[in-house]
């Protein structure tokens, strides 16, 4: 008998095919056009002439991995709010629960398929960047090195700078960065699937996960906000427990964060990532086996 | 003696569905009882929204019955290890466009668990079997109507199943189309696999099954071999060919005089409208 792992695995292949032949990856196109764009986008510079090309690696670094960021959540919830209603209403789910392929392993291949195609367009977009920000790197610490050799800077100060100027350029933390941008998309991909589950519509669930994903930049600090006010009320353990289901459910996006630090050039710790990587597996699981629950019912 | 394990066995299936502004559920299926054993070709007529589809549903597990049991080879069909030795044609399928109908045949048998040198093998007999060998490697966006269909008994066949459901086989099927799909469910007749359609053309139904069974709202209001149920136990046919009006007329005059036999009508057989139309345009094709 076919496992569990090798049918998931043909229903993912399947769901990432169909999704690279719906030409999705034209939009790694308008990804160059934007990596390209952002080298020119040069802020008025405040700092002193040692800082002069540091600014173009913040902006190439902020504008790629926002553009990441747009493309990882727009595909994750459109091609998951997509797939579902779309084999509902082909009827094509019907052929392919009436072979021996249990509900979870249909759900999870789907998933997986859609995290798959956010993967691969997400390392295709992290070396168009690497590549850029390596060159440019490589530019800005040639035309520094030159100016601080002109002044006779002590070698400490050169060694300084030169550190300074690598740590905006592509590091390990960078690619950390990406990888948490990954994470996030799979937990609101896994929630899309959540929602596409019970929802009738795409536009629903399109709608419905983007509203989400808004509140789940907020829901941290309204819950620390309206909680602890109101937790000196005397109903403490109930607003507790409320608020620890609404972080169960809702994810708390402003974890990711992090992403912003690194582009201003600090270490992302491996320890958060791992919280980070950690969370990421946490809502997945939780959405997939409550998709399943809610699907496992479903009548077609 | 033992007797075999039916195919199918519906043992008292009811099936309400919720409805949004009545407070009384919609009953679909109101204690339906069949079964069907190995080899048979079953076909379950009936109206539209009389409960067919969802009879088939259930059988797949794709609905829950609200009461009663559905099993297949005696494998309560809402377990998935029912599903090993069925193949489903739904009504109106559509399988997905970006898939060639060989790329479509190779998904549908890797989900069954095969691969490799046996499924390609399969793939290629399929093809054979539902002559789509020259449209193999084209889009199923392209296919005609007709193609669909084939492509879809194909995929329901894809692990050599012992029981094939098809809904509507030939919904919106051109008749030359429509005999293609005839034949191929005699071929699978002649293989002794055991065939489960559901149809509201009559004629098609009553071509290739050997028992039947009609709904009508819900209810199973008349089921058992085609033969006995469609045979006019009082009456006798007689076809005669060349026979002059002599003949006839003596013939006739028989028939008065026996006192007993009455003669109900004479005249000439008709063809089909479908017969005359496959012979009109198979003969225009040979023509051409």
């Amino acid at each position: 008998m076919l496992s569990h792992a090798s049918r998931i695995g043909v229903i993912a292949r399947h769901a990432f095919t169909q999704l690279v032949r719906m030409k999705v990856f034209y939009f790694l196109a308008f990804f160059a056009v934007i990596l390209i764009g952002s080298n020119f986008f040069d802020l008025p510079q405040h700092e002193g002439p040692e800082s002069a090309g540091i600014n173009i690696l913040r902006s190439i670094k902020s504008w790629s991995l926002g553009a990441m960021t747009l493309f990882s959540v727009v595909l994750s919830i459109v091609a998951t709010a997509l797939l579902l209603p779309k084999d509902v209403e082909d009827r094509t789910l019907y052929t392919i629960l009436a072979k021996p392929v249990p509900r979870i392993d249909y759900l999870a291949g789907k998933l997986i398929g859609v995290l798959l195609l956010v993967f691969v367009s997400l390392a295709l977009m992290d070396v168009l960047m690497t590549g850029i920000l390596h060159l440019r790197t490589e530019m800005v610490l040639a035309d520094q090195m030159a100016v601080a050799e002109a002044r006779n800077w002590p070698a400490q100060d050169v060694a300084l700078l030169k550190s300074d100027i690598l740590a905006q350029g592509p590091t390990a933390s960078l690619q950390g960065a990406v990888f948490s941008v990954f994470l996030r998309a799979t937990i609101i991909a896994s929630m899309a699937m959540l929602i596409s589950t019970f929802s009738s519509s795409t536009l629903f669930t399109t709608i419905i996960s983007f509203l989400i994903y808004f509140v789940g930049h907020f829901q941290a600090d309204a819950r620390a906000a309206y909680f602890t006010h109101e937790a000196g009320t005397g109903d403490g353990f109930w607003l507790r427990g409320v608020a620890l289901l609404i972080s169960l459910v809702l994810p708390d996006f402003q974890l990711f964060n992090v992403i912003d630090a690194v582009i201003e050039g600090q270490v992302l710790p491996l320890l958060i990532l791992g919280k980070l990587t950690l969370i990421g597996l946490f809502y997945f699981v939780f959405y997939v086996i409550a998709s399943w629950l809610v699907f496992a019912r479903k009548e077609f | 003696m033992t007797e075999a394990t039916p195919a199918v066995e519906i043992r008292h299936l009811v099936k309400d569905f919720k409805t949004s502004f009545k407070r009384q559920p919609l009953r679909a299926v109101d204690d339906v009882s069949i079964r069907i054993m190995p080899g048979e070709v079953y076909g379950l007529i009936g109206p539209n929204g009389s409960g067919k589809s969802t009879t088939m549903k259930a059988l797949l597990g794709l609905v829950a019955p609200t009461s009663g049991e559905c099993s297949i080879f005696g494998k309560d069909s809402l377990k998935v290890d029912s599903r090993n030795e069925v193949g489903f044609l739904p009504e109106n399928p559509y399988f997905y466009k970006h898939l060639s109908g060989e790329e479509t045949l190779k998904f549908y048998g890797k989900l069954c668990g095969i691969k490799g040198a046996k499924l390609r093998d399969r793939v290629k007999e399929l093809l054979e079997l539902v002559d789509l060998e020259g449209a193999s490697h084209r889009r199923i966006g392209g296919y005609s109507k007709g193609m669909l269909q084939r492509i879809g008994l194909a995929q329901a066949l894809i692990q050599e199943p012992q029981l094939v459901i098809l809904d509507e086989p030939t919904a919106g099927v051109d008749p030359v189309g429509s005999r293609e799909i005839r034949d191929l469910i005699f071929k699978l007749r002649e293989r002794g696999i055991t065939v489960f359609l559901c149809s509201h053309l009559l004629e098609q139904v009553q071509e290739v099954c050997d028992h039947v069974g009609i709904i009508f709202r819900g209810k199973m209001v008349k089921e058992g071999r085609l033969e006995d149920l469609i045979a006019i136990e009082d009456q006798t046919e007689l076809v005669m060919k060349d026979a002059s009006p002599e003949l006839v007329a003596e013939i006739e005059a028989l028939i008065a005089k026996d006192g007993t036999a009455e003669h109900v009508r004479t005249g000439k057989p008709r063809t089909t409208l479908e017969r005359l139309f496959l012979r009109e345009t198979r003969s225009r094709e040979e023509t051409n």
